[in-house]
């Protein structure tokens, strides 16, 4: 989705990024007094193979008080980079891609439907296809890989080992169209660098049907597990109204709107969404009429000109200004790409000059609002629930600290 | 009980034939180790540094034209730009043991991996313990380490594991350019570690900053495994070459990378 707002002043555009929101560090709370308080400090280097960030549990006893979250340890500018970066897209896409690994097609997808907001380039129903196709393979990835985690958090290795595996499965899926797991070096302004062969197309296929057969018996097994459901059941609740006052989003957010906002609610949005995202696929895959021109077009983002092959213009480029499609003669333009990404609509937002330079870049992974949800979630519980609630949200310490 | 036993039986048993009786099943578009032809000219470098994301991942120095592979994102643009002077080989054994080892120049040798002759790595070779630190990355390089824990790769066959503590590691596993905020973080976790200790650092961003800037790193790595983000293959047979252990891969070294040229 795609949205464009002119401004007269720099200083305009900014104070609209502002409004896309972000991550805000919640105010320090005092330490609390008393005999049973006590608090846990945790990262930034964790015990597990995951990026730092830095918990603080403020107990009352055996139960979490509150959770403060400190992030900012990956800031590494990324947002900075692809401005200093303008004029050299393939940089700019893969410093997009490099934001989250696990969302590099999501954020590709944005980045490439800014400039082409810019540049007036049309994407042909093929390469919309796949780039869907690669987004939902990205989706069912991360979710399995979560809902494997999480059955290894409690313990129960037969879905945590069948899942694991099963990740790597759909991550090979999508190297089947690209050649890398996480979809990197794929999308790019116009279309793809990527072609899907009927070959390659038929692999995927069978692919696809292996692995959700193996996938839907190693999550029945979880789901009916009596031990599994009654340790996430009414574990890490986000009540409904709670979760729309702190503005969550994605499956956090369906999880309080469709359920009751456990841990359990999360796992259950997350095998739905698998599910639909398989509908979406196979739909994809088996519609003949989509790739029957298919005739191995490429769009490339190297060679000559930025960006030829199958993407075409709506109309050509004026002498004087940088905009060719959605055209504008303000002295600034924000274009604002919304991409449903796996955790959630995933932002990203341009501002472009009149000659369409690029003057500010701003990215909002769906964990930056997440985050007091997860804080929410660990109210009254004990730590040792940390580990389940936190993996049911899942989020990007790097997609929030760009 | 009997559920889960039934579900094992009808999902079998999935470890990969890699490393051990097979080499690992690659993506037909998987880009390995690259390979410059020697008629490369300077007009052909400039095309394929001007599409490159990275700066200084492709050069001209007194030793020729030369990738960088600690830089290099394998996005496989220079290869587009210079059809038949640059190409992505299948090559997918890019562990190296020096930085320098990671330069790819115009029209060498055949390509063989290095084998490790440090005794004190070769002493490691029944049980590798390592710590991850994760400094500031994307997160994929992390991802596809965590995946050689899983029942597809299982590592730990072969000793090798990541630990929770530094207190219990051999070598310090980094990922991530190293960020101004997880430079201190990095800097006790290393020093936490009892001697003797390796840095291996995986990933452009660990090697070199990759598309960012390069913190500073407490030590030399011994092991550097380049990738944005590396291949789990690339890793586990860096890992157990680093300790001096021989796979399928590295005794039937000829006659996979004779079928690795095809």
């Amino acid at each position: 989705m795609i949205e464009t707002h002119a401004f007269e002043s720099a200083e305009q555009a900014q104070a609209f990024l502002q409004t896309l929101g972000g991550y805000a560090e919640p105010p320090a709370v005092a330490p609390l007094k008393g005999e049973a308080a006590h608090e846990v400090a945790v990262g930034p280097v964790h015990a597990g193979v995951i990026e730092p960030g830095h918990f603080r549990f403020q107990c009352v006893g055996e139960n979490v008080y509150n959770l403060q979250i400190f992030l900012g340890y990956q800031h590494r500018g990324v947002e900075d980079a692809i401005v200093q970066a303008d004029g050299n897209l393939p940089r700019q896409i893969a410093l997009a891609e490099t934001c989250a690994g696990d969302t590099s097609i999501a954020a590709a997808t944005a980045f490439a439907e800014i400039i082409e907001a810019r540049d007036g380039l049309r994407v042909s129903a093929r390469d919309h296809a796949l780039r869907r196709l690669l987004l939902e393979l990205e989706r069912i990835a991360n979710h399995v890989g979560d809902l494997g985690a999480l059955a290894g958090d409690v313990a129960f290795l037969p879905t945590a080992s069948f899942c694991g595996r099963i990740r790597g499965d759909y991550l090979n899926l999508t190297a089947l169209v690209c050649g890398n797991r996480f979809g990197r070096n794929a999308v790019v302004p116009g279309g793809l660098r990527v072609a899907l062969t009927d070959e390659t197309r038929t692999k995927i296929l069978a692919g696809l049907r292996a692995a959700k057969r193996d996938l839907d018996a190693a999550l029945k097994l979880m789901f009916e597990s009596p031990s599994v459901c009654d340790r996430l059941d009414g574990t890490g609740v986000v009540p409904k109204d709670v979760a729309a006052q702190l503005g969550l989003v994605g499956v956090a957010r369906r999880a309080s709107d469709e359920l009751n906002g456990d841990v359990l609610a999360r796992a259950l949005i997350r095998r739905k969404e698998i599910d639909e995202a398989h509908e979406v696929v196979f739909g994809l895959l088996e519609e003949e009429s989509l790739w029957a021109k298919d005739n191995g077009q490429r769009t490339m983002d190297s060679g000559e000109g930025p960006h030829t092959a199958n993407a075409s213009r709506d109309e050509p480029r004026s002498e004087n200004s940088g905009w060719a499609g959605a055209a504008s003669a303000a002295p600034f333009t924000a274009v604002v790409a919304t991409v449903a990404a796996w955790r959630g609509p995933l932002v990203h937002a341009a501002v472009f000059d009149t000659h369409g330079a690029m003057r500010r870049y701003k990215i909002v992974d769906p964990s930056a609002h997440n985050w007091q949800g997860l804080a929410w979630a660990l109210r009254g519980e004990q730590i040792s629930n940390f580990p389940i609630c936190n993996k049911s949200f899942n989020l990007s310490y790097c997609g929030t600290d760009r | 009980m009997l559920k889960a036993l039934i579900a094992r039986l009808r999902q079998g048993f999935r470890t990969g034939a890699f490393p051990t009786k097979a080499g690992p099943n690659l993506p037909p578009d998987f880009r390995g180790r690259p390979a410059l032809d020697a008629g490369l000219t300077t007009d052909d470098l400039a095309r394929a540094k001007a599409v490159c994301p990275v700066a200084d991942a492709l050069g001209h120095d007194a030793g020729g034209a030369f990738l960088d592979m600690g830089r290099c994102t394998f996005c496989g643009r220079c290869a587009e730009a210079c059809p038949g002077k640059i190409r992505f080989t299948k090559e997918y054994r890019l562990g190296v043991f020096t930085r320098e080892a990671l330069v790819v120049r115009a029209g060498e040798a055949p390509y063989e991996p290095p084998r490790q002759t440090n005794p004190e790595a070769c002493a490691l070779r029944q049980s590798f313990q390592l710590r991850e630190v994760s400094a500031g990355g994307c997160a994929a390089c992390e991802l596809d380490a965590n995946v050689l824990g899983t029942l597809a790769w299982d590592m730990g066959r072969f000793g090798i594991r990541f630990v929770a503590s530094p207190r219990h590691a051999d070598a310090i596993y980094l990922t991530g350019p190293v960020s101004p905020n997880m430079q201190r973080a990095l800097e006790k976790t290393y020093a936490a570690a009892p001697e003797p200790k390796f840095l291996i650092a995986a990933g452009a961003c660990a090697i070199s900053g990759g598309l960012y800037a390069h913190g500073t790193l407490p030590a030399v790595p011994a092991l550097f495994i380049p990738g944005c983000p590396p291949h789990p293959a690339t890793t586990l047979e860096a890992l157990l070459r680093f300790t001096g252990r021989e796979t399928f891969a590295t005794t039937n070294a000829s006659r996979l990378s004779s079928s690795l040229s095809s």
